[in-house]
């Protein structure tokens, strides 16, 4: 990467265009999943994840705000949540751009990244629009700290925490298995997939 | 007769409510929640309460009933109103603050609690309810087709409809993964550690099945000129029902009405 000058037109290849169902197919199925499979998780941002590790930021954060468009036809609720879906693609592609991705203490700085702005993005929706709770799995601890006594944020922030860090780090880690197994003829087609051929010596 | 193709794709409906273009519905939502905050600001009653929005939830009711997808909204509606329920009863029993209007042992319920209980539970219903009545009289097919009218490119569009049928693929494939997963002897069941072990061989064949598809779709597309520039022609087009003109005028007259209203409420 030699200081190549990236436009966003470009980043949105044929196959890039056609990498964005696949992302929000695999956010829906990876929160059907999780459900599933009954993790206190909600996993539906790991095909965000994938497309901005593949295509950069700005199809990352196309796949994230369509994913949450799409499931709001069935509960609107979710449109509440496109600027944290939209923001995990955008942070995600832009650390795959500076090759955050390579070793493995930079993934543990980036995933921390990943995990802080969401959470950062997603405590003033649902601390302002929802009064602190959705009804998701662990809208219980959060109500019962409130309950204890607890500040708003503070039980937002402790009780999310703890499982945004947890379900970003399960995320990438399928993303990074997919990723590995990708030959490298295929990878080369992606915006940024270039970064993760090994170069044979 | 038989039908030629082209006229099988084509939607009709009956109904004049529910077979309005997309564009005046959505002029409705957007009129809708507007009206919904501003009576959302009425305070009524001696502490302050934001009743007016609760009565306001039936015009919602009625849309869903005229249109004639009642069943299909109520289910829509269901999950919606259960996040409402769950917001109500967390705010009204557990924030402090004000007055403590009742008690019965353990339980109270604050004046501030009531206040943003009402006012957020109700303002999330009624957003997201007019948002279930437009999402359920109208087919993806038509949404998109109205997309690309107000100008939307016909990529846009395409990532659109393909990521909804996308997802009737994978979730459909991820089942069989599972399946053969299981067979082979992956356990699905047990404590947390081996459930999210399993995530692992489900979503990987997945997400690169998918990925490889896309490849070979590129190719599909292509070939069938779809990055093309030049003028494009339809096999499906938008119907009209001809109640669009009064719809419009009525959900701007009501707005005006409730704006006008508010403002008189304000000055008095």
């Amino acid at each position: 990467m030699e200081g190549k000058k990236y436009s966003i037109k470009e980043d949105f290849s044929m196959l890039a265009l056609l990498i964005i169902p696949v992302g929000v197919a695999v956010n829906f199925v990876g929160g059907q999943l999780a459900s599933l499979l009954k993790l206190p998780m909600y996993l539906d941002a790991i095909g965000t994840i994938f497309a901005s590790l593949l295509c950069g930021p700005w199809v990352g954060a196309v796949t994230g705000g369509l994913t949450n468009v799409v499931t709001g036809i069935a509960n609107p609720v979710n449109f509440a949540f496109i600027p944290v879906n939209v923001i995990v693609g955008l942070v995600t592609g832009f650390l795959a751009r500076r090759q955050m991705f390579q070793v493995w203490w930079k993934w543990i700085i980036s995933i921390l990244i990943m995990a802080a702005v969401s959470i950062v993005v997603s405590a003033p929706i649902v601390v302002l629009m929802f009064g602190g709770v959705t009804g998701g799995g662990t809208s219980i601890i959060t109500a019962a700290a409130m309950a204890a006594g607890a500040n708003i944020w503070a039980a937002f922030f402790g009780t999310e925490g703890v499982f945004t860090v947890l379900d970003r780090v399960i995320s990438f880690l399928i993303c990074w298995a997919v990723i590995k197994v990708i030959p490298a003829r295929t990878l080369i087609k992606f915006g940024c997939g270039s970064n993760y051929i090994k170069e044979k010596k | 007769m038989e039908k030629s193709y082209t006229e099988k794709i084509q939607i009709h409906k009956a109904n004049k409510l529910a077979g309005l273009h997309p564009a005046t519905k959505f002029l409705v939502v957007i009129l809708y929640s507007v009206c919904t905050f501003v009576l959302s600001s009425i305070k009524l009653t001696k502490i302050g309460l934001p009743l007016a929005i609760i009565p306001w939830f039936l015009v919602v009711l009625v849309l869903c009933a005229v249109s004639g997808a009642m069943k299909k909204c109520i289910k829509a509606l269901k999950a919606v109103a259960f996040i409402a329920l769950v917001i109500f009863l967390v705010q009204t029993f557990i924030v402090p603050g004000g007055e403590v209007l009742v008690r019965f042992g353990f339980i109270r319920i604050c004046e501030k609690g009531l206040k943003t209980a009402i006012s957020l539970s109700f303002l999330i219903l009624n957003i997201a309810g007019i948002f279930v009545w437009f999402f359920q009289t109208t087919e993806n097919k038509e949404i998109a087709r109205a997309l690309e009218e107000s100008g939307l490119n016909y990529k846009a569009t395409y990532v659109f409809i393909s990521s909804l049928q996308m997802i009737n693929v994978l979730s459909g494939n991820s089942k069989t993964i599972m399946n053969a997963q299981r067979a082979r002897g992956v356990e699905t069941e047990g404590n947390m550690l081996v459930r999210a072990k399993a995530f692992f061989p489900t979503l990987v064949p997945l997400v690169l099945g998918a990925l490889i598809g896309s490849e070979e779709r590129v190719l599909t597309l292509e070939a069938r000129g779809f990055s093309m520039e030049g003028k494009k022609t339809h096999l499906f087009n938008l119907e009209k029902s001809g109640a669009e003109g009064t719809m419009k005028i009525t959900a701007i007259l009501v707005t005006v009405l409730i704006v006008i209203g508010r403002a008189a409420l304000w000055i008095l």
